[in-house]
């Protein structure tokens, strides 16, 4: 990686790697064994490009064990026939140990196969019974097993039985891909998890379970009426509570269980001998009990993990690692010194190697949308406790030491950034961007809790426990706070906003009429108009979303059932009820993730500047120039590119426009209601969606044409746009209101390596820092890699394996992105600090 | 428009728009429909400038500061 000297990588000294910023080799040198070890033998589960790794398969024996439950349990409740296969499947599944590894369990059934949850959607099973490569050998025999599944399956998936209720022309418009993407279903979803109430031990919430079931038998044998016919149902979904809580302490018993008989009849090391054996102990520990050390509270986390991706697709992962296991590295090693340092860091390490080899297939579109990456396993550091204190602690130090040891592209971090952060603390942040990570992604703790506690009515000690629930959107991590369910469905391609606006809420590209007839723009008297219409397409196409997810969530029960975070959910163990039912008191923290957002901004600035200010078009000459993809007329769309003004510049022209939209779309958020009677309000980002829809979105007043990528970030301006400097930018980015006017705002930002070396480049940055929180800004991340590396990685992708970049709310190993990624990436502006 | 690679001659129309990565430029990459070799071209002069090949950058280095501070300040 780098440009290499006269000396090779091997041959050079640590020092030397760090000078030519060969940090792949740095970590390579600098790492222990283990790690090296754990991190060269993990399989490469993101899509490259769009495919899978060569090697990769797709998992069968996952649902022939559990169909096999499945079908004998047919008839009874949701909940409980999924149980029963769900424990079919944790008591048989293959299960294996790698070699130096300490931390245990893979959904699979062997290391380089990826899952799916057949249950969602027929169109993933399809795509999968289609897809070349990832069929298992012999494939004949793997492709009759996905056919009878498909024929088994057909109809009877979440999504099937959830299109036979929604309205049939939403279910078009939803379905057409053009005006969002993913699927209403917690098949394919993420879950804010309890870990204060997790960690009581499966044993403790069983018997929390059987206290339940006693009581309400109780009053099932009493005086008969109305109040008493809701327990009948609850009874199947506490005892499939206690069938998966069973089921995964008993998976963690096997894996002690071929533990010790590793240790005890094949294993040769003497030392080996002894982890394994400390292995043995930790998972009949957990998670049947509560942890008492380190090992045995990241395993207790893994399994909870690796067991709620057995029930379905989690797209995400939120959590808060360093803050859950803070105190048990405190004990071993600070207190106890039952372990050194650098034995907590080999745990440590492998806890990020061991996410990060977790795979689930992706449709395709999925996987265009989220390249290089298996989800957006965004991890949430640093922040404060419930009582607003600094909760940073040793963890935290220890997770961004290990990334930079490990470097994984998933999962990533999220660093909640307040002012009593630590500088110690800042510059462990620093060194894992300016190592190239990409992360973490600096977050506003004050601001973000205010948001939280504005949107939503969490209280503040609530909301201060909040976890990033995919790349972006806070979400308290309680009782009542936490969201079972939140699906990539909800998701706007809001350039269609403006695209729809200028064509009386045609589609011109999928061809059909999608949003209502707003006018012809010819008609438009003034920009008020324009403006107008833009008010009712947004309002329409967050309707449509809104009411389809809205749908999905109160009907997911019924259509998809959740035994195993049922059983991990407080509030559900509490009222016998599926953890996604909305009424077991869920608060509500619904949002609108909003891809392609920006383009609004710039495209409205270019019209009302140059057809209604300036008169220097006619809105029919934009119009024919849109629809002519700009060919022809190129001397006038590089005038609406460079002539119009451009967010991210500072200039009150445009900026006023954005933040106008944004107020329009905030007091919509509030009308739209999520089934916990709560807010929606909109979040801007992109993860890799303005490639996935850049042949999707139509010219633009911008200057973009079909096919080229949107704007990245969700508040970043176009790449070479922003012309002012990093203030200019932070500058119209704080010109709107980070509490009130939306959830969350992506600010994407690239930077000098060159000048950000050395003490110099540290104080540059906390420089850029104090004035991003000054300004009330929610969001920055960063890329720090120069463009001779990457294009390098470009003409040479095997000697570049390990080159990570940022690409939106998550990062990637730079050789998996499609070309026109890369390129996007590239050329986004270097903002030189200072 | 005449391909750089093999000659092909069509109207632009003809070569396969893939994308610019810099609005604010008017290069863009096409596709040649009969070698299907990337092309750079400057859409303002309808011309093809020349071979895409990976790691070449056809707009040139990024906007802003890179490639003007070389020196590693340790």
């Amino acid at each position: 990686m780098g440009q290499s000297t006269a000396r090779t990588e091997k041959e050079s000294s640590v020092e030397e790697l760090k000078n030519r910023r060969e940090w792949w080799f740095v970590a390579e040198k600098t790492r222990s064994k283990r790690l090296d070890y754990l991190r060269k033998g993990v399989w490469k589960k993101g899509a490259i490009g769009g495919n899978y790794a060569p090697g990769i398969k797709i998992d069968l024996t996952f649902p022939q064990l559990f169909i096999d439950k499945w079908q004998e349990h047919e008839g009874e409740a949701i909940m409980l026939q999924k149980a029963h296969a769900l424990a079919h499947v944790l008591d048989n599944i293959p299960i294996f140990i790698t070699d130096n590894s300490q931390i245990m369990g893979y959904i699979g059934s062997a290391p380089h196969n990826i899952v799916w949850h057949w249950q969602g959607i027929s169109m993933v099973n399809e795509e999968i019974y289609n897809e070349e490569g990832i069929i298992p050998e012999p494939e004949e025999e793997s492709l009759e097993i996905l056919a009878n599944l498909n024929d088994y399956w057909g109809g009877r998936t979440a999504v099937d039985k959830l299109a036979r209720v929604l309205d049939p022309e939403d279910a078009v418009k939803f379905m057409s891909g053009a005006i969002g993407w993913g699927t209403p279903t917690s098949a394919a979803t993420y879950s804010t998890k309890d870990f204060d109430y997790i960690f009581k031990g499966f044993e403790a919430i069983l018997a929390e379970v059987e206290e339940r079931m006693e009581e309400t038998e109780e009053k099932l044998q009493g005086n008969p009426s109305p109040e008493i016919l809701p327990l009948y149902d609850k009874l199947p979904r506490w005892e499939a509570m206690q069938i998966v809580l069973e089921a995964g302490i008993r998976y963690a018993e096997r894996y002690a269980r071929l533990a010790r008989t590793l240790a005890e009849h094949f294993e040769s090391d003497p030392e080996r001998r002894e982890e394994l054996l400390r292995i043995a102990e930790t998972c009949e520990r957990v998670p049947a009990k509560p942890p008492r050390n380190l090992q045995e509270s990241l395993q207790f986390d893994h399994f909870v993990q690796v067991l709620s991706r057995y029930e379905t697709f989690e797209g995400a992962w939120p959590h808060r690692p360093d803050y859950i296991h803070g105190p048990y590295y405190d004990k071993d090693v600070n207190q106890d010194k039952r372990l050194s340092k650098e034995e907590a860091l080999d745990l440590v390490g492998e806890h990020l190697i061991r996410t990060h080899e977790v795979g689930i297939f992706a449709p395709k579109w999925a996987r265009e949308g989220l390249q290089g990456i298996t989800g957006t396993w965004v991890w949430t550091m640093g922040g404060v406790k419930p009582d607003g204190s600094d909760a940073c602690n040793d963890m935290t130090v220890a997770y961004m030491q290990a990334a930079r040891l490990v470097r994984v592209s998933n999962p990533t971090f999220g660093f909640r950034w307040h002012p009593k952060v630590k500088d110690e603390v800042m510059r462990e942040c620093f060194e894992c961007i300016r190592h190239g990570l990409g992360y973490p992604s600096m977050r506003n703790d004050p601001v973000l809790v205010a948001n939280t506690v504005h949107w939503y009515g969490h209280p503040v000690e609530e909301a201060r426990t909040w976890v990033h629930q995919a790349c972006m959107s806070p979400c308290p991590t309680t009782k009542y706070g936490c969201q079972p369910m939140r699906m990539a469905s909800a998701t706007a391609n809001c350039a269609k906003m403006i695209e729809y606006a200028l064509h009386d809420g045609y589609d011109p590209v999928v061809n059909m009429q999608m949003g209502p007839k707003t006018g012809d723009p010819r008609e438009f008297k003034d920009f008020e108009d324009l403006f107008g219409a833009w008010v009712k397409q947004m309002e329409w196409l967050r309707n449509i979303l809104v009411r389809t997810v809205n749908l999905g969530r109160v009907k997911d029960p019924e259509f998809f059932g959740r035994p195993f975070l049922s059983a991990i959910y407080e509030r559900a163990v509490e009222t016998g009820t599926d953890a996604c039912d909305p009424s077991n008191g869920d608060r509500g923290n619904a949002w609108v993730t909003g891809f392609t957002w920006v383009e609004n901004a710039d495209s409205l600035a270019a019209i009302k500047k140059f057809v209604y200010d300036e008169k220097k078009y006619t809105m029919d000459e934009v119009l024919d120039a849109l629809n002519a993809n700009w060919v022809g007329y190129e001397e006038m769309r590089l005038d609406f590119v460079k002539n119009a003004p451009k967010w991210g510049n500072d200039d009150d022209y445009v900026d006023d426009l954005m933040v106008r939209c944004l107020r329009e779309v905030s007091r919509h958020s509030k009308e739209n209601r999520c089934p916990s009677n709560n807010t929606w309000p909109l979040l801007p980002e992109n993860v890799s969606g303005n490639i996935h829809y850049a042949n999707l979105v139509g010219a633009l007043p911008n200057g973009r044409r079909l096919g080229d990528a949107l704007y990245d970030g969700g508040i970043s301006p176009g790449p070479g746009l922003d012309k002012k400097g990093p203030t200019a930018v932070l500058k119209s980015c704080g010109k709107f209101d980070h509490v009130t006017d939306g959830r969350a705002f992506l600010l994407n930002q690239r930077l000098s390596p060159t000048q950000l070396s050395g003490e110099k480049g540290y104080q540059l940055w906390k420089a850029y820092m104090k004035t991003w929180a000054d300004l009330g800004l929610d969001h920055v991340q960063f890329n720090m890699v120069d463009d001779a590396t990457l294009r390098a990685a470009q003409k040479d992708p095997e000697k570049y394996q390990e080159v990570i970049v940022r690409v939106a709310g998550y990062s990637a190993h730079f050789v998996d992105i499609s070309r026109k990624t890369q390129d996007n990436i590239i050329q986004r502006t270097v903002q030189g600090l200072g | 428009m005449k391909c750089s690679a093999c000659a092909f001659e069509a109207p632009i129309g003809k070569f396969r728009y893939l994308y610019n990565a810099r609005i604010d430029s008017s290069i863009t990459m096409r596709q040649c429909p009969q070698c299907e070799q990337w092309l750079a071209v400057d859409e303002l002069l309808g011309e093809a400038k020349d071979v895409v090949n990976p790691g070449e950058a056809p707009w040139g280095k990024s906007a802003g500061i890179e490639g003007l501070a070389e020196d590693v300040q340790v």
